[in-house]
């Protein structure tokens, strides 16, 4: 079995903690990703898969339980330290795809790599192979406005994969988009999937897209009720 | 991420919004232009004087007046002092005497109009001028001859030196003027040096009945001729001026003068010699300029303050703006530091840029209103205009404290906002539309 990238123990995170309104979101999870994993996390909207999300991808940190991302206990991290995860374990694409408006897509890409302190002309030469591997070369110096909804997801994906992290974490990636762009949006994290290795969890509240995935766990109210395991290879 | 990389974030931001950026700097603008154009004023004038002053000649002699010590005077007593109280000639060759390296007499003295008859039998006004030493007088300018020097002076020989507008006036235009004898109530003089005053020097008469103006020019005789012609070598004096050697420290030059004739009335002490100069009665205009600039910029500089909220305003909408900007950097790694040093940096910017606009525009108004000054001086005054040029000169320090301001503006205003930006919560800050 591959190695453990992420270990989560007995997670629960409670909101307004000490309020008449404290709400408890997530009751206790556990679960193992490992390297070179397709996982999908299933769940409907208020089943707390978002905030579980946001766990795994070091935004927030669990009230109890112990989460290890690549040995390194999450919880005991400051501010600083969690934005070091994020910039090199983590690679974000969201729903809305949230490229930087004022500025093109190689410029989007660099992004993580230049919080990262990366050079600006190896910076420059990895924004490009990226944007390469997305087959989005020749949109380099357009502006998001200028790209298509699938192009901009692209572009995205280009950036979350800058820093070569641990982990793709995406968040609905085909939600705002039609079926024929999502679609090639899956096709590309498959093909990032058997031929780059990346370790990456899906989001979505669809059981169609998760099917295409080599793992899914299920959340309700807070708890996994299933996960088809680790696929045997 | 370094500075460089900020530079280009904050350049991109207020680039893509021009017209806010532009109406966000213009407090600062303002503020900025306001003192560098009251500071390029105030330098102006300065400078205006100093040159003014310096073309007036040699200033380096001391003032000396007589002063009654009324702090002497019993009660009810009433002073009586002479003429030979005052300062006399023998007391100043004196002095000249015992110090001949500190101190020398450069006297001038006017001894008023009079009317000459020229060649053809017209009159004409000239105003006679006696002087020790005309020979270190860099202001006139000799077009033949020589000057009067300490030689003629001393010996009393009885030479001039006239003007060209005099020698136009007595002579025909084709005769040699150098050897004529000009006649005079005080005796008859030869012409020895012909030279070119700068048009302020002729006197102007105005003759009411005629409604002309006429131009007088000066002559200069040898002073201690006139003082022999006149029978007055010993003159007293309420006032004289002691000419000094440069080289030497101006305070010790001074307090030796004030030592010597300390001692000349010590047997006096109902009276007592106050010396002045010039030197540090410009440095005393200077000063009062200075203050009157720096408190007009001042009150100037509140202006700043006001731009500097306005920046803060600005940057702070900008930043709920961009809250979902925020969100995704800081998921993509910011640390909470690069946030703030890009809207750090962007503040800053906003604020030099606005700076510098506003210098450019300070020295532009500064200059203006000098050029203005100048123009109605040469207008009006045109016999000044030569000797009054107005010089204008913007304010270095001025401009260098500007820029600094700038950037402290930036600093100041810009924190709270960036700090702000630094501190949001990722999760709410990607949640935000």
């Amino acid at each position: 079995m591959n190695k453990t990238v992420i270990e989560m123990r007995n997670i629960i995170k409670r909101y307004y903690i000490g309020q008449p309104n404290e709400l408890q979101i997530l009751n206790g999870i556990s679960l193992d990703i490992h390297e070179h994993e397709f996982v999908s996390i299933v769940g409907q909207s208020g089943s707390g898969k978002s905030t579980l999300m946001n766990m795994i991808g070091a935004l927030d940190r669990p009230t109890e339980g112990t989460y290890l991302l690549n040995g390194v206990d999450i919880s005991t991290l400051d501010d600083y330290e969690l934005s070091r995860i994020r910039n090199q374990e983590i690679g974000f694409v969201f729903q809305t795809f949230n490229l930087i408006s004022r500025t093109n897509a190689l410029k989007n890409v660099e992004m993580p790599m230049m919080y990262a302190g990366m050079p600006r002309k190896q910076r420059l030469e990895r924004a490009k192979e990226l944007l390469k591997i997305v087959g989005m070369e020749d949109r380099a110096d357009h502006q998001p406005n200028e790209l298509s909804g699938g192009q901009k997801q692209r572009v995205a994906i280009a950036r979350a994969m800058a820093n070569k992290p641990s982990i793709l974490l995406a968040d609905e990636p085909t939600g705002a988009l039609d079926s024929k762009t999502g679609r090639m949006i899956m096709d590309l994290f498959h093909k990032l999937h058997q031929e780059e290795g990346t370790t990456i969890v899906l989001i979505t509240h669809s059981n169609e897209l998760a099917a295409e995935t080599e793992r899914i766990i299920t959340i309700s109210d807070g708890s996994v009720i299933s996960d088809t395991g680790v696929k045997e290879e | 991420m370094n500075f460089i990389e900020n530079l280009r974030l904050a350049l991109t931001s207020i680039a893509a919004n021009k017209m806010r950026s532009v109406l966000t700097m213009l407090g600062i603008i303002i503020g900025i232009s306001a003192v560098i154009m009251i500071t390029t004023i105030g330098t102006s004038i300065q400078k205006t004087l100093v040159n003014t002053f310096n073309s007036i000649g040699n200033m380096n002699y001391f003032q000396l007046y007589v002063q009654v010590n009324y702090s002497s005077q019993e009660d009810d007593e009433i002073i009586n002092y002479t003429d030979e109280d005052l300062i006399s000639r023998e007391m100043l060759d004196k002095l000249v005497n015992t110090y001949p390296d500190y101190f020398y007499l450069n006297m001038t003295e006017s001894f008023g109009n009079f009317e000459m008859k020229n060649w053809k039998g017209q009159t004409f006004q000239a105003s006679l001028t006696g002087r020790m030493n005309v020979e270190d007088d860099n202001d006139i300018k000799f077009v033949r001859g020589r000057k009067i020097n300490k030689t003629d002076n001393d010996l009393h020989k009885q030479v001039m030196n006239v003007s060209t507008l005099f020698i136009e006036q007595y002579l025909p235009a084709d005769a040699d003027p150098i050897g004529q004898t000009v006649s005079t109530d005080l005796g008859d003089f030869v012409i020895v040096g012909v030279f070119e005053l700068p048009s302020i020097y002729e006197k102007q008469i105005y003759k009411p009945g005629q409604k002309t103006i006429e131009k007088v020019t000066p002559v200069y005789v040898p002073y201690d001729t006139v003082m022999a012609l006149t029978h007055t070598e010993n003159s007293y004096n309420y006032f004289a001026e002691v000419y000094y050697n440069p080289e030497y420290d101006i305070d010790m030059l001074k307090n030796t003068l004030q030592e010597f004739f300390d001692d000349e009335y010590a047997e006096k002490p109902y009276m007592y010699i106050e010396i002045e100069n010039m030197q540090t009665q410009l440095g005393m205009i200077n000063t009062v300029i200075n203050v009157i600039t720096i408190a007009i910029s001042v009150i100037a500089a509140i202006s700043l303050i006001v731009g500097g909220v306005g920046v803060m305003n600005i940057m702070l909408v900008s930043i709920t703006e961009r809250t979902k900007e925020i969100g995704v950097r800081k998921a993509l790694g910011a640390q909470n530091s690069a946030i703030r040093m890009q809207f750090v940096v962007e503040a800053i910017l906003l604020c030099l840029i606005g700076g510098v606009i506003g210098i450019i525009l300070g020295i532009l108004g500064g200059m203006t209103i000098g050029y203005i000054a100048q123009t109605l001086v040469s207008q009006f005054y045109s016999e000044y205009a030569e000797l009054f040029s107005i010089t204008i000169q913007p304010s270095v320090p001025a401009i260098l404290i500007s820029v600094g301001f700038s950037i402290l503006t930036g600093v100041f205003f810009g924190y709270y906002p960036a700090n702000k930006a630094a501190k949001m919560n990722p999760i709410d800050a990607l949640r935000y539309d």
